[in-house]
């Protein structure tokens, strides 16, 4: 159990590193996937590209937001 | 006629060995160039083997469509950790990294253990030198085969425009591979995050269908755009972490006061 969670971290550690990236950046991929197969949200396609852009940069916005929040808690340590 | 289907494919096949090959240096320069080679040999491997064993039926049973949203998931992630620790280093958050302090002592490391020093495999070098050459070199091969099938003999006039784009891109990145190495390290890590995250947004934007405004050529616009917004961020993170070191020192003053007080 131990080994098998070894492993799983090192390649969660390789792969990402950052929950904050992952989670964003998965959330991303799902909506845009439901807008690309879910028929109702047909009228969403055509600004599959600017959510993409978007999710990408939210997510970006929000790690770095997140490391400056750990840094400010630090320094009031 | 032939003539046209060997420009064709040459001008197809040299915009994707352009991005190939720009994450093959990438790799190289950041990481390692055995870690950088042995990927990328590794992937002509595999896609020979997949040529050799599906031939032309390979444009109906690789689904392109997967594989790029595959690697352009994984890259987007390698793309933004990358890019947050550079802009994390940029505005002060993190310290930049004495590029020759850490060399120096890694050097002493690794010559104390007897070992070569930087040639050893990295994962992430290969990974990434493995990945964008394994989906560009399939990008090449439906190109190839798409181009070629129309006349006769089409797929060898293809596949001579191809290998003589995949020469020509080799030997230009062969002469700027010398000033890339020059550049700093957060700098050249800061450009690759931006990069990797381009290539990342394009391909699985790709999968889902998105038709990219002017095409391959956008990827220059989206990772400008990418590049400004890094820079705003910096900005912004640094202001804010000034406004914060300000607002310490001035509760602080008030403090040093009245202890001054206390001892008088």
């Amino acid at each position: 159990m131990n080994v098998i969670l070894k492993i799983i971290l090192a390649v969660y550690k390789f792969f990402v590193g950052d929950l904050v990236i992952l989670l964003g950046i998965t959330l991303t991929m799902v909506i845009l996937a439901l807008i690309h197969f879910v028929g109702a949200l047909a009228p969403l396609r055509g600004g599959l590209g600017l959510i993409l852009i978007v999710g990408v940069l939210a997510t970006l916005v929000a790690t770095l937001g997140r490391e400056v929040m750990r840094s400010e808690n630090k320094q009031k340590a | 006629m032939q003539w046209a289907i060997v420009i064709a494919a040459f001008l197809a096949a040299s915009v994707e060995f352009v991005e190939a090959f720009t994450l093959v240096l990438v790799a190289g320069i950041t990481v390692n160039w055995r870690s950088s080679i042995v990927g990328a040999l590794a992937a002509v491997a595999t896609l020979a083997v997949i040529i050799a064993t599906l031939g032309v039926a390979l444009v109906t049973l690789i689904p392109i469509g997967v594989l790029r949203f595959v690697i352009g998931f994984l890259l987007l992630l390698f793309g933004l950790k990358w890019l947050k620790n550079a802009i994390q280093r940029y505005s002060g958050l993190k310290f930049l990294h004495d590029e020759e302090a850490i060399y120096a002592a890694n050097l002493a490391q690794a010559r104390a253990r007897g070992e070569a020093v930087g040639t050893r495999l990295d994962p992430f070098g290969v990974l990434l030198s493995y990945k964008s050459v394994l989906l560009e070199g399939l990008e090449v091969a439906f190109i190839v085969i798409s181009f070629g099938s129309g006349g006769s003999n089409g797929i060898g006039l293809a596949a001579i425009g191809a290998a003589a784009a995949g020469v020509l891109v080799i030997l230009v990145g062969a002469l700027v591979q010398a000033p890339l190495q020059r550049i700093p390290e957060n700098t050249l890590k800061f450009i690759v995050g931006i990069m990797l995250t381009t290539f990342g947004t394009f391909w699985s934007g790709e999968s889902f269908g998105i038709n990219w405004p002017f095409s391959d050529l956008f990827l220059l616009l989206l990772a400008a755009f990418y590049l400004v917004v890094s820079v705003l961020l910096i900005t912004a993170i640094k202001q804010h972490q000034q406004r914060g070191a300000s607002a310490t020192t001035a509760s602080e003053a008030p403090t040093l006061s009245q202890e001054k007080e206390v001892r008088l």
